[in-house]
């Protein structure tokens, strides 16, 4: 039995042997000691391990453990167990991929490093854009390390399973289908057309008529649509082509940041803004604010918003009138007639070569808009007939209409797409939000539970643009590519797997997508190029141009239409004179709010105003001073507060002056106050105190960035309106601190830093006249006469000239828009930390490289001393910019890397030293932090690290740095500076170095162009380009001997290896 | 043919016995200290640790807790910097350069004014420490050998050749002040019946016993100092001034400003010394050594050196319109037009209108006017030294980073602390110190007693 079963430990045991027997009555085995034996042991007396000795043992072992204990934390870096293939450890990959967001179209390329997406540059090979972008999308590579990003999809409010989901969803989804109800899917414009199959797929699986798509954009151009129905008979957007256009006339359309396909524009304006060529375009910009484009205009006029209709209805009749056929009956009571007058000579002087666009979202100014053209014969030559633009579909009408439908209970399902946030930047947001609750299935794809997504049933997350696969079409005959540069973070699925999944398509949406190309080649191509070729070359390149067939869309704009159309336009009222008129627009770094939590955005200046952190009310300084509101704003300068009420609603924000804003208007910027309802939308999105930690209002919530003003949005039959009439402001008897980079606004008659001229001087007077070379005094052997300050030398030169590498940079003030994409490009290679609002408030922003502005001022030393005003009082008047309508000028603004640099002398640990390649350099290890390099550099382009922005709690907020997710974005080869460390723009030494190494392993010289700096890759214009100066043949060693190369302060000799390039205005 | 000398008026007053001379000077030491020194000695003693904890929420959170901007790199605390610099300068003139002049009237104030100089090096030299972004890395500033080889200081940097301009000047100040402490501790160790305050002393005193030899060893000995600190005096300021006049900033590049800070801290370094000892008189009952006498000497030097501080602001106002340079004009337009304007012109006012007022015998010989303007003067010091620093670094070449400067609370912490500390240093040396050199005040005893003339008839 198994109970009898005896276990034996040994043969003893087993034969029970006698030793044995006897061993087991003994406790301890022969042999062993027993303890009294042991401490009672005579002998222990004898070992030469005394007391003491035992004592000295153990403090010896204890130190050492202690010792051993200390040790400092060691972050163990692992190494691939297989290796990918391309990906080498310290080497980036690059990938071409597409932004796309609805507000920004661009081709891009994606540099990855370990496989994290660090850096974001523009495709300059292929796609529309020729390697133009803007701030916003190059910072949008932090908003893939947005720590509040959801974790995976939601199920009223709890962590779901995908499977649960798809179960939940797809039998929600079915109910609807039968129940009558309709299914929406509320999205930004879609140009995929892989995610336009899969629509087509989840409409076929959920019921053809049951399924609706419904297109909105956040800031709608419906109107130009809705005219081009109008006129034309077909709802669409024509591809426009600057590159083409001798005259560009526009009004209010903002074409160099926000306005259509901006990417593609920037890039063909500024081609003909090179006074080298034979002619240069002329542009004319009437507008209410000083936007953008309206400040790079060549005549800029100032109109009132409700004028908009009425001056474009005069420049067509000028026009008409040039062409001899019949103008249209409108007032043209106080209208800038001169500035039309000039704008319709000259449009129709360059007839067929010229261009009139049109901001206005009126369907009946955009009418009278495409009036001009047809009389001035654009269309087919600077308007293509034959290419459509697909982006900004969002059609009003159908957005408001969905809206009553939900509140009428029509609606049973609403799928929302994660690029809009309807619930924010509806104007009649809280009716949506009303209807949501009415709607039984709400749906929403947002990466992060913004407004819309708090409110919805379902949340399935979508992937990052650079975790997903996506195909475009912008425009006809392109399409482009976007692929994934990292793995999914985070348990999210794309938007269009997820509708197959739902449809039953259970196909990855890369083989989804790739299907889908292989019938667009099969189209396209001819069939002798494999489709893996095909294919290849497309991901490769990230988009593909073929030629477009020529399409029989007729331009004309019927009398009919053009007479109704201006009919309308007589109507607008402009309002009575106590009341303003508003301009509510998207700021370049905020865009239309969807980047409101990207903290590189935020920080980064408006080009304009130069204010970070806000959007406020701009108001011309007139007005400013007789509402006796605070004009100036600095450190301890805050901004007045004003109340602004307009349509019954109202909304409290300070107040800036803003010289060129027109007398009588204001312009208020959209995309702030985000996160009104505390949703978790990114750890940048709340104001945070001085001290650190978020602001809280009386009910203890968080206090939103800004304002949110699109409640203002008027929407005026079915289209969105955002020009506001009879506006009512009154001072709130309060101020609030403002931050902003830039505190003094005109250039004090400095013509030895920004120098600009006329496109005619320049063509017809020698360098003498617009770039003339400073001259010194010299004595030699008695003798007086003028050097050139280049020739006039106290210290020795450094030995970099012919020798090695001379690394420079040109920056051409002609072509320089001050998009600012430059900054943020900087920012993100450099690491440069963000630092907040109250930093930047105390002029204490970081950037490496920034653009200066400067407005143009009444009052120069030469008119001050003809009006007898006394140096004084010439001195005063020149600090004032012109209010009206002053030019502007933008300067970027880096280190210099002087030769004779005045902070090399001055350190006095030889911590900023001069390359023998030329650059001056930081050695952060060296510095001490005297700021005495700062103090004496003349460009004042040196950043201290005032505190530990990586660690301090002040920052915890805003700076990236100090979130363990966002810390991904930080490129590894740009050391992460410490607090008490001097910093500057290095030229983007780790890019050269790199460069230079690639070049030695190819064992040939360092070619042109394969080294470029971040801020020179990330024009839109190519304003700055960056090479050797030694180099004969580069680029930039050309441009030194150009009639309008000089250098900044040259009369102080620091002798810079940045050069600039005359400003050439076509006035 | 015989000349005599007309009789002079005594420089100490009051038919003082050699005893009187030894128990006016240690009786303070001796005695118990006044319920005043006490009061005193606290509210010193609170602000110096108001500024020490200033200083440590510095180190610890970084320079950024100062006003300091990405414009103006330097405020108050190279302000303060160099006006405590300057305050010293007129210990060291005091002593060195009045005794190789061989101006008796110095040894009534010489101790007090070298005191108030090592003091005041002191405070002068926590500012380029603490203003350092990484303090703990100042060593940085000392060539020594290295495991880095060819790492080295720049000697081109006008700021190392502070180190080593305030490093000599505090040595040799410190050496002088003590070499002529010895006899002095030496009488108080004699006099000392407490074995502890006596051993104290008689370490202090180097075992000094008096001896004509030692008496004649100290006499070179502090003639050679007095050679060594003389050329400091002026190498001092004249290497400060450099940290502006090499730079290329308008309103700092001036070749004027050697000469200029130079009189500029003797001007404000007799008036600190004025403020102190016309306290110092009185509390310690030392009018017949500290007499109007010397007061009025010290307002003359005060008035030289405040007009060629006066005629140093003008011939910059006028080389500055007169280099026809665009961003150095403009500078000093700024400068008396701009938004500092009231900087400019407390600084004017200060500097160069109240000095002249000691033109009349009447003031410059009034106690308690003098101690109003000795004030004043000090006023205006640290504003001169604001408006070169700040007013030039705010409005420098490039307009779009023009900005002002608004100091924190930890600003004008660190400054008041400094001051604490320096007065908190100074009631110590009042209290244990001999505070007048009584050893060499004998010296003059004789010379100057008319009654001793009298009796030899």
């Amino acid at each position: 039995m198994a109970e009898n079963k005896k276990y034996w430990v040994g043969i003893e045991d087993l034969h029970q042997t006698e030793e044995f027997q006897k061993a087991s009555q003994n406790e301890f085995a022969p042999g062993a000691q027993s303890v009294d034996e042991f401490i009672t042991e005579t002998d222990l007396s004898k070992t030469s391990t005394n007391r003491r000795d035992f004592l000295k043992f153990l403090g010896f072992s204890v130190t050492a453990a202690t010792v051993a204990a200390c040790e400092t934390p060691v972050i163990h870096s692992v190494p691939y167990l297989n290796k990918p293939e391309q990906i080498t450890a310290g080497i980036p990959t690059y990938y071409a991929s597409t932004f796309f967001d609805g507000f920004d179209f661009a081709s891009i390329v994606v540099k990855t490093r370990e496989g994290r997406p660090i850096f974001l540059k523009g495709n300059n090979k292929h796609g529309i854009n020729q390697g133009a972008l803007t701030a916003r999308v190059n910072s949008s590579v932090l908003s893939l390390y947005d720590g509040k990003r959801l974790k995976g999809p939601k199920m009223v409010g709890d962590d779901a399973t995908w499977p649960e989901m798809d179960s939940a969803l797809k039998s929600e989804l079915r109910g609807v289908s039968e129940s009558g109800k309709s299914i929406v899917l509320l999205t930004g414009s879609i140009i995929s057309p892989s995610t336009q199959k899969a629509i087509k797929e989840f409409k076929t699986a959920f019921g053809e008529e049951k399924v609706k798509v419904v297109t909105y954009d956040p800031v709608s151009r419906y109107g130009i649509r809705k005219a081009n129905e109008m006129s034309f008979g077909k709802s669409s957007i024509p591809d426009y082509d600057f590159s083409k256009a001798k005259t560009i006339v526009s009004v209010d359309a903002d074409f160099m940041d926000n306005w259509l396909l901006h990417n593609q524009y920037v890039p063909q304006y500024a081609k003909n803004r090179n006074p080298q060529g034979e002619w240069m375009n002329k542009h004319y910009q009437f507008e209410s604010r000083l936007s953008l484009t309206g400040s790079n205009a060549d005549v800029r006029v100032p109109i009132m918003p409700s004028q908009e209709g009425a001056v474009v209805l005069a420049i067509y009749n000028q026009v008409a009138k040039l062409a001899g056929s019949s103008s249209m009956s409108g007032s043209t009571d106080g209208l800038p007639e001169a500035g039309i007058a000039n704008a319709a000579k000259d449009l129709y002087a360059n007839r067929g070569k010229s261009l009139f666009i049109c901001g206005s979202n009126d369907p009946n100014v955009q009418v009278v808009a495409n009036a001009i053209n047809t009389t001035l014969g654009n269309y087919g030559s600077t308007i293509s007939t034959d290419v459509e633009t697909f982006i900004n579909q969002g059609n009003d009408e159908e957005v408001m209409q969905l809206v009553a439908d939900m509140n009428s209970g029509s609606v049973g399902a609403l799928l929302i797409h994660g690029d809009i946030n309807p619930a924010y930047s509806l104007p009649n947001s809280a009716a949506f939000i009303s209807g949501m609750s009415k709607v039984g299935v709400t749906l929403s794809f947002a990466r992060l539970a913004d407004e819309t997504a708090v409110h919805c049933k379902y949340i399935c997350p979508d992937n990052h643009y650079l975790e997903s696969w996506n195909d475009f079409y912008p425009k006809t005959g392109h399409s482009a590519l976007a692929q994934p540069t990292i793995s999914r973070l985070y348990n999210t699925r794309q938007f269009q797997e997820s509708l197959l999944t739902w449809a039953g398509n259970t196909t990855s949406y890369h083989d989804y997508i790739r299907s889908v190309w292989q019938d667009y080649s099969a189209s396209i191509g001819d069939a002798s190029i494999l489709f893996d070729d095909f294919w290849f070359n497309a991901v490769r390149n990230g988009s593909v141009s073929v030629k477009v067939p020529s399409a029989d869309w007729s331009m004309q704009v019927s009398s009919d239409v053009l007479s109704s159309a201006s009919g309308k336009i007589n109507g607008v009222s402009a309002g009575g004179s106590d009341t303003f008129e508003v301009v509510l627009y998207t700021k370049v770094g905020i865009g239309n709010g969807s980047h409101a939590t990207n903290p590189w955005l935020q920080e980064l200046p408006d080009p304009i105003s130069k204010i970070t952190w806000d959007n406020y009310i701009a108001m011309n300084p007139v007005d400013v001073e007789a509402f006796g509101f605070n004009m100036h704003i600095g450190e301890q300068l805050p901004a007045s507060l004003a109340k602004i009420t307009v349509n019954g609603m109202s909304e409290t924000l300070p107040v800036v002056a803003q010289p060129g804003q027109k007398k009588g208007t204001v312009s208020i910027a959209l995309g702030y106050g985000r996160g009104a309802g505390q949703e978790e939308i990114g750890r940048a999105a709340y104001r945070t105190k001085p001290s650190g930690g978020y602001e809280k209002n009386e009910n203890d919530l968080k206090v939103v960035i800004g304002k949110n003003l699109y409640p203002f949005v008027a929407v005026a039959n079915g289209v969105m309106s955002y020009k506001l009439t009879g506006a009512n402001i009154e001072a709130a008897g309060m101020v609030y601190p403002m931050a902003s980079t830039q505190t003094h606004h005109t250039l004090m008659g400095r013509d030895s830093i920004v120098r600009e001229t006329t496109f005619s001087t320049f063509k017809s007077s020698p360098k003498e006249v617009y770039n003339p070379a400073h001259k010194l005094v010299v004595r030699e052997e008695g003798i007086a006469t003028l050097k050139d300050v280049d020739d006039v030398d106290i210290w020795e030169a450094h030995p970099v000239k012919g020798v090695g590498h001379r690394w420079g940079m040109s920056i051409d003030l002609s072509t320089c828009i001050g998009c600012s994409a430059c900054v943020t490009a900087c920012h993100s290679e450099n690491n440069v930390p963000v630092v907040g609002k109250d930093e930047i408030r105390r002029a204490r922003d970081m950037h490496w490289m920034r653009i200066d502005r400067y407005y143009s001022s009444d009052m120069t030393v030469e008119k001050g001393a003809e009006l007898d005003e006394g140096i004084i009082d010439t001195y005063r008047e020149m600090e004032v910019p012109e209010y009206e309508n002053p030019t502007t000028v933008f300067m970027p603004m880096m280190c210099q890397h002087c030769n004779h640099a005045p902070c090399e002398t001055v350190c006095p640990v030889a911590a900023t030293t001069h390359s023998n390649e030329g650059l001056n350099q930081m050695t952060y290890n060296r510095c001490i932090g005297t700021r005495y390099c700062a103090n004496n550099c003349p460009f004042k382009v040196r950043r201290f690290n005032w505190f530990n922005y990586k660690a301090y709690d002040k920052f915890a907020d805003v700076n990236p740095a100090q979130d363990a997710t966002a810390r991904m974005v930080l490129n590894p080869d740009v050391t992460v500076r410490s607090r008490g460390v001097m910093e500057k723009c290095s030229m983007c030494v780790q890019r050269i170095q790199s460069g230079k190494l690639d070049a030695k392993m190819k064992g040939e010289p360092v070619q042109d162009g394969t080294i470029v700096t971040a801020c020179a890759e990330a024009c839109p214009t190519n304003a700055i380009s960056f090479g050797d100066l030694n180099d004969t043949k580069s680029e930039i060693s050309g441009d030194e001997g150009d009639n309008r190369t000089y250098h900044a302060l040259a009369e102080i000799g620091v002798k810079p290896n940045v050069s600039y390039k005359v400003k050439v205005r076509n006035t | 043919m015989h000349k005599e000398a007309a009789i002079r008026t005594p420089l100490i007053l009051g038919n003082k016995s050699y005893h009187d001379i030894t128990s006016d000077v240690i009786g303070p030491i001796e005695n118990k200290a006044p319920t005043g020194w006490y009061v005193l000695i606290t509210i010193a003693g609170l602000i110096s640790l108001w500024g020490i904890g200033c200083i440590l929420y510095l180190i610890s959170t970084g320079i950024g807790v100062w006003g300091l901007n990405k414009t103006v790199g330097w405020a108050w605390d190279i302000t303060n910097f160099v006006w405590w610099v300057g305050i010293g300068h007129a210990g060291t003139l005091i002593s060195a350069v009045l005794l190789l002049f061989r101006q008796k009237w110095r040894m009534a104030i010489n101790r007090s004014a070298e005191a108030m100089t090592i003091f005041a090096v002191m405070m002068a030299a926590v500012f380029p420490g603490i203003h350092m972004g990484r303090i703990w890395l100042a060593y940085f500033v000392f060539p020594l050998p290295n495991q880095f080889g060819s790492l080295w200081v720049n000697f081109n940097s006008p700021l190392l050749w502070d180190v080593f301009a305030i490093s000599t000047y505090f040595s040799v100040s410190l050496v002088f002040w003590y070499i002529g402490l010895i006899p002095d501790f030496a009488t108080i160790r004699d006099r000392m019946t407490k074995p502890l305050t006596k051993k104290i002393y008689g370490m202090l005193s180097f075992g000094w016993s008096g001896k004509a030899k030692q008496w004649s060893r100290f006499e070179e000995v502090s003639l050679v100092l007095a050679g060594l600190a003389t050329p400091l005096v002026f190498s001092v300021h004249s290497i400060v001034s450099m940290d502006f006049a090499t730079s290329v900033i308008p309103g700092w590049h001036t070749t004027i400003f050697p000469p200029y800070f130079v009189s500029g801290a003797v001007f404000s370094g007799f008036a600190m010394v004025l403020t102190l000892l016309l306290v110092m008189r009185k509390v310690m009952k030392l009018e017949n050594y500290i007499t109007r006498k010397h007061v009025e000497y010290m307002n003359i030097v005060i008035i030289v050196t405040g007009s060629i501080v006066g005629v140093a602001y003008l011939t910059e106002l006028f080389i500055s319109w007169y280099s026809g340079v665009e961003y150095e004009s403009y500078a000093f337009i700024n400068r008396f037009s701009g938004p500092y304007f009231w900087a400019y012109w407390i600084m004017m006012t200060c500097n160069v209108v109240t000095p002249q007022l000691f033109w009349f015998k009447k003031i410059r010989t009034n106690f308690i006017l003098t101690f109003i303007l000795s004030i004043v003067v000090n006023i205006g010091m640290w504003f001169e030294r604001f408006v070169i620093i700040v007013t030039s670094l705010h409005r420098d070449y490039v307009p779009s980073s023009w900005s002002m400067f608004h100091p924190t609370w930890v600003d004008i912490g660190v400054f008041i602390g400094t001051i604490g500390i320096f007065f908190f240093l100074f009631l110590l040396f009042a209290r244990f110190f001999p505070v007048l050199a009584l050893n060499e005040l004998k010296s003059i005893l004789r010379v100057s007693g008319e009654e001793n003339k009298k009796e030899n008839h």
